[in-house]
C-alpha cells in the first residue's frame, strides 16, 4: 500500500516477484496461518479434519460470513456498521412475531423480516448520508433503538413451532452439503466480483481513500454509500432468518456481539479499519479461520471461553504482522 | 478578529459603569429564595406545623413526606444556584442575559415544588390556600418573579457572553435536560424525586460516569476503547477475589486501578508505537480479557468479602464515596484537561496528529498517555463497581462499554477527536441513567424501556450534530 506510492521503474514483474508480493499480503500471510492452524488442529484431534465435521463447520459460520459480506464494503469506504447485531435479533423476533402473534402466512413473515432488515440499514444510511453522522455514532445508537425495539415487540417471549419445510435452509441439505453453505458461496462469489470488477465496487475503494476526492470524482458517493448500508441490513436479516431456521426458535438477544464477530472476522481478512483497502476473499479466510479455531480449539479439549482468548490474540497478531510486513515492504 | 477585539475592550471599560440596578435581580430573588427557606418554620403559624420544615424532617421515616421533604431541597438547591448566579452577575455583568435565562430555571423547579406540593396537600383533602403561611407566598412570589425578571429589558452583552453562544455548549444542554427531566416527571410522579431515587441513580451509576471520562480523554486523540466494559469485569473480579484471599483492603482497592494503568499502558504501545488501528487493538483485548475472565471465575460470583471493603457503600458529609470520586474526578479531569500542557495535547493530537507533531508535540507518547489515564479511569470504576454490592457478579453489565462510549459521546465528544470535555461526559452518564429511571417511574414497559433509551440517544447525537453545524456555519 505504502510501496505502491513510490514511483517504480516499469518493468512488468516477474513471477517471483508476484508470488513474493502474494505471500507477503495480507490476505497470503492470513491464508498460511491458517493452513498452519488446520495441520496443527488435525494433528490435536482426528475428527477435525473430517467432511462431516467441516461442513458441520460451515453451516455454523453462515451467519458471520453472510454479515461479513456488506460489512467488508462497508469497513473498506472507512465506515463501520455496529448495529447488525440488533437487526440481526429483530429480524428474528420480527420473523416470529409476525407469523406467531399476528397471524401472517410464514412466507410473508420471512419476506416482512428481511424487509424490516434492509429498512434498518437503509435508516442508518440515511441518516449517514444525508445527516453526515458519523457511522459509529449512527450504528452505535441504532443498536440500542434496533436491540430495544426486538425486546419491546417480543416482550421477553420467544416464539417457536414452526413448519417442517421451514428448517430446510438451517437444518437441510442439498447435494449434501448444508443448505445454507450454498447460499454463502453464491452470495460470496457474487460480491466479491462486484467488488472487484465493477465501477461500484472500484468506487468503494476510492470512497475509503478519499472521500471528498471521490466526491469530486462525479461517483455517486451517497447513493453508494445508501447501497451498501441497506445491504448490510437486508444481510443482517437474511442471517437471522437462516439462524432462526437452525435453532428453531426466535429469541430478543439473539445475535448479541455479532457485530464484534463479524468486525473481527473482516479486520483479521486484511481490511484496514480506516479504509481503502481489504478483500471478500481476505474477509472469507478470516471468517474460516475464526470458525476453525473455535471448532478446533474445542475438539482438543480447550473450553469456547478460551477460545475468544485466542482469537482476541490472533486479530491483534495478525493486524501487527501485517504492519511490520509494511514497513518491510517500504523499505 | 480586531472587531471582536475592540468589542471585548469596549465592553471591559463597561463594565464597571453598566452595572445597572437589573444585575442585582437573581442575586435579590435567590437570596429571596433561601431566606423564605430558611425562616419559613418561624414565620408560618405554628399550628399549621405540617408546612414547617423540621416537622417534615421528623417524620423522615415516611415515604409520602419524603416527597415533601426532598422537594424542600429543591426549592433550597434553586435559592443556592440562583444567588450564585446573582453573585457571578454582579463580579461580571455582561453575562447578565444569560443569568437572566439561567433563573428562569430557578424559577421553573421552585414553582415545580409547589405543584408537588398542591398535589400532596389535595391528596391529603386539606385546602392548600388556608393551610400556606406568609412565608410560601413569599417564595411562590419570587419563584414568579425569576421567570418574568427575563422580560427586562437589557443591554447587548459581548459575544461569549450571549444567550445563544452559553446555551450552545452541550454541557449547558445537557443540565438542561437534567432539569428538564426532574421537573416533568418530578410532577408526573413526585416519588421520582425522591432523594433515595436520586442516590440511588447518582450513586449506582457513579463508575459509568467515571469511565465515560477516561473514555472521552481516548476518544479525545481520535482513537477508542472498547475493551472497557471486560476490563471493569475482570479488575472488580480481581479486587474481589483479592480480598477474599486475605489481602488487605487498601491492596484490594489500589492493585485493580494499577493494573487498569498496566493494561491501558499495553494497549496505548500498540496503537501509538507499532500503529495498530485502536480499534482493532482494543476489539481483540475486548475478547481476551472477557475469556479470561470467563476462566478464571468459571461463571461463579465472588461473594464473602469483608465489610470494610465495600467502599463504594461508604458515606462522607452524608454523601456516598461514588458520588464524591464522580465530583472529584470530573473537576480534576476537567481542570488537567483545560490547563495541563498534557491535557492540551490531547486536543492538538486529535484535532490535527501531523500539525501537533511539527509543533513539538509528539503524538505517540500523548496517545501512550492518554490510554493509561484511561486505564486509570477504568480501573476506579471497576472499585467502584466491585464495592457496591455484597456480591460481584462474573460478568460485567452487558454492553457496558457502548453505554461508556455513548455517554462521552452525547457529552459531546467528537468521535473524530478533537472536541470534547470531562464534565459533559460525566453529565451525560448522568442524564442516560436518570432517563433509564425516569422510565420506570412514569410506567413505561420494562420491555420497551431500551427502545425508548435507544431513540433518546439517537435524538440527543443528532440534535448535537445539527447544532454543531450550525454554530461552525455561523462562524
Amino acid at each position: 500500500m505504502v510501496a505502491t506510492e513510490k514511483p517504480k521503474l516499469i518493468t512488468a514483474p516477474t513471477f517471483a516477484d508476484r508470488l513474493r508480493n502474494l505471500a507477503l499480503s495480507q490476505e497470503g500471510v492470513l491464508f498460511i496461518i491458517t493452513i498452519i492452524a488446520i495441520l496443527l488442529l488435525s494433528t490435536q484431534n482426528e475428527n477435525f479434519l473430517t467432511a462431516s465435521n467441516l461442513l458441520n463447520q460451515g453451516r455454523l459460520l453462515a451467519e458471520v460470513g453472510l454479515v461479513a459480506l456488506p460489512m467488508t464494503y462497508i469497513i473498506i469506504t472507512g465506515g463501520i456498521d455496529l448495529s447488525v447485531g440488533s437487526i440481526f435479533g429483530l429480524c428474528a423476533i420480527i420473523l416470529g412475531f409476525s407469523w406467531q402473534e399476528w397471524g401472517f402466512p410464514l412466507p410473508a413473515a420471512i419476506a416482512l423480516a428481511l424487509f424490516i432488515g434492509g429498512f434498518a440499514g437503509f435508516v442508518n444510511g440515511i441518516f449517514i448520508v444525508r445527516v453526515r453522522v458519523p457511522p459509529l455514532i449512527m450504528t452505535l445508537a441504532t443498536l440500542a433503538l434496533y436491540r430495544g425495539l426486538a425486546l419491546g415487540i417480543s416482550e421477553g417471549s420467544s416464539a417457536r413451532g414452526f413448519p417442517e419445510w421451514f428448517f430446510t435452509l438451517g437444518q437441510g441439505r442439498f447435494m449434501d452439503v448444508p443448505t445454507q453453505i450454498w447460499l454463502l458461496v453464491i452470495f460470496t462469489v457474487i460480491s466479491g466480483v462486484i467488488l472487484a470488477t465493477t465501477t461500484f465496487g472500484r468506487s468503494l475503494y476510492a470512497i475509503g481513500n478519499n472521500e471528498t476526492g471521490a466526491r469530486f470524482s462525479g461517483l455517486p458517493v451517497d447513493r453508494y454509500l445508501l447501497m451498501i448500508y441497506t445491504f448490510s441490513g437486508l444481510m443482517s436479516g437474511l442471517a437471522g432468518y437462516i439462524f432462526v431456521s437452525r435453532v428453531s426458535t426466535t429469541r430478543s438477544d439473539m445475535g448479541t456481539g455479532l457485530e464484534l464477530d463479524v468486525i473481527a472476522a473482516v479486520v483479521l481478512g486484511g481490511t484496514s479499519i480506516f479504509g481503502g483497502t481489504g478483500s471478500i476473499t481476505g474477509t472469507v479466510i478470516g471468517v474460516i479461520l475464526i470458525q476453525l479455531l473455535k471448532n478446533g480449539l474445542a475438539l482438543s479439549g480447550v473450553t469456547s471461553d478460551a477460545t475468544i482468548i485466542v482469537i482476541g490474540t490472533v486479530l491483534i497478531l495478525s493486524i501487527l504482522v501485517n504492519r511490520l510486513l509494511e514497513n518491510y515492504k517500504a523499505a | 478578529m480586531t472587531a471582536v477585539a475592540t468589542s471585548k475592550d469596549g465592553s471591559k471599560a463597561e463594565a464597571a459603569s453598566s452595572r445597572t440596578p437589573i444585575v442585582f435581580i437573581p442575586f435579590v430573588l435567590g437570596v429571596v429564595m433561601l431566606i423564605g427557606y430558611f425562616v419559613l418554620p418561624f414565620i408560618n403559624q405554628p399550628e399549621l406545623g405540617a408546612t414547617t420544615i423540621p416537622l417534615l424532617t421528623a417524620n423522615r421515616d415516611n415515604n409520602e413526606l419524603d416527597v415533601i421533604t426532598n422537594g424542600l431541597r429543591l426549592l433550597w438547591l434553586s435559592g443556592v444556584v440562583v444567588t450564585a448566579l446573582g453573585v457571578w452577575s454582579i463580579y461580571e455583568p455582561r453575562v447578565d442575559r444569560t443569568v437572566s435565562v439561567l433563573t428562569v430555571i430557578g424559577g421553573i423547579v421552585a414553582l415545580t415544588y409547589y405543584v408537588i406540593f398542591y398535589m400532596d396537600y389535595r391528596a391529603e383533602e386539606a385546602t392548600f390556600f388556608s393551610s400556606i403561611g406568609i412565608g410560601f407566598w413569599v417564595m411562590i412570589a419570587a419563584a414568579v418573579l425569576m421567570i418574568v425578571q427575563v422580560a427586562v429589558p437589557r443591554g447587548q452583552p459581548a459575544k461569549h457572553f450571549e444567550v445563544q453562544y452559553m446555551l450552545g455548549n452541550q454541557e449547558t444542554v445537557l443540565i438542561l435536560g437534567i432539569v428538564a427531566l426532574l421537573v416533568i416527571v418530578g410532577i408526573t410522579n413526585p416519588r421520582f424525586l425522591a432523594e433515595r431515587n436520586l442516590l440511588d441513580v447518582l450513586q449506582g451509576n457513579a463508575y459509568i460516569a467515571v469511565a465515560a471520562i477516561g473514555m472521552s480523554v481516548v476518544i479525545v486523540t481520535g482513537n477508542i476503547d472498547i475493551s472497557v466494559g471486560s476490563l471493569i469485569g475482570l479488575l472488580a473480579v480481581i479486587s474481589g477475589r483479592l480480598v477474599v484471599n486475605g489481602a488487605p483492603v487498601i491492596i484490594a482497592w489500589t492493585l485493580p486501578i494499577l493494573i487498569g494503568i498496566g493494561v491501558g499502558a499495553f494497549i496505548g504501545a500498540l496503537v501509538a508505537y507499532l500503529r495498530v488501528p485502536s480499534i482493532v487493538v482494543t476489539l481483540g483485548m475486548l475478547s481476551i480479557l472477557k475469556g479470561i475472565l470467563i476462566i478464571w471465575t468459571n461463571g461463579e460470583r465472588v461473594t464473602g468479602m469483608p465489610e470494610a471493603f465495600f467502599l463504594a457503600q461508604q458515606r462522607y458529609l452524608g454523601v456516598s464515596v461514588p458520588i464524591w470520586t464522580m465530583i472529584i474526578l470530573t473537576i480534576l479531569a476537567a481542570i488537567w484537561m483545560r490547563y495541563s500542557q498534557l491535557g492540551r495535547s490531547l486536543y492538538a493530537v486529535g484535532g490535527n496528529a501531523e500539525a501537533a507533531r511539527l509543533s513539538g508535540i509528539s503524538p505517540r507518547t500523548v496517545v501512550l498517555q492518554a490510554f493509561m489515564i484511561n486505564g486509570l479511569f477504568t480501573g476506579v470504576a471497576a472499585v467502584l463497581y466491585a464495592t457496591q454490592f455484597q456480591v460481584i457478579q462474573a460478568t460485567p453489565p452487558p454492553s457496558l462499554e457502548l453505554f461508556i462510549i455513548t455517554a462521552a459521546v452525547v457529552g459531546g465528544v467528537s468521535i473524530l477527536g478533537g472536541v470534547g470535555t470531562a464534565i459533559g461526559a460525566t453529565l451525560a452518564a448522568i442524564l442516560l441513567n436518570m432517563i433509564r429511571s425516569a422510565l420506570v417511574f412514569i410506567n413505561v414497559s420494562p420491555f420497551w424501556i431500551q427502545a425508548v433509551q435507544g431513540t433518546l440517544i439517537l435524538v440527543t447525537v443528532l440534535a448535537d450534530l445539527l447544532r454543531r453545524r450550525r454554530q461552525r456555519q455561523r462562524g
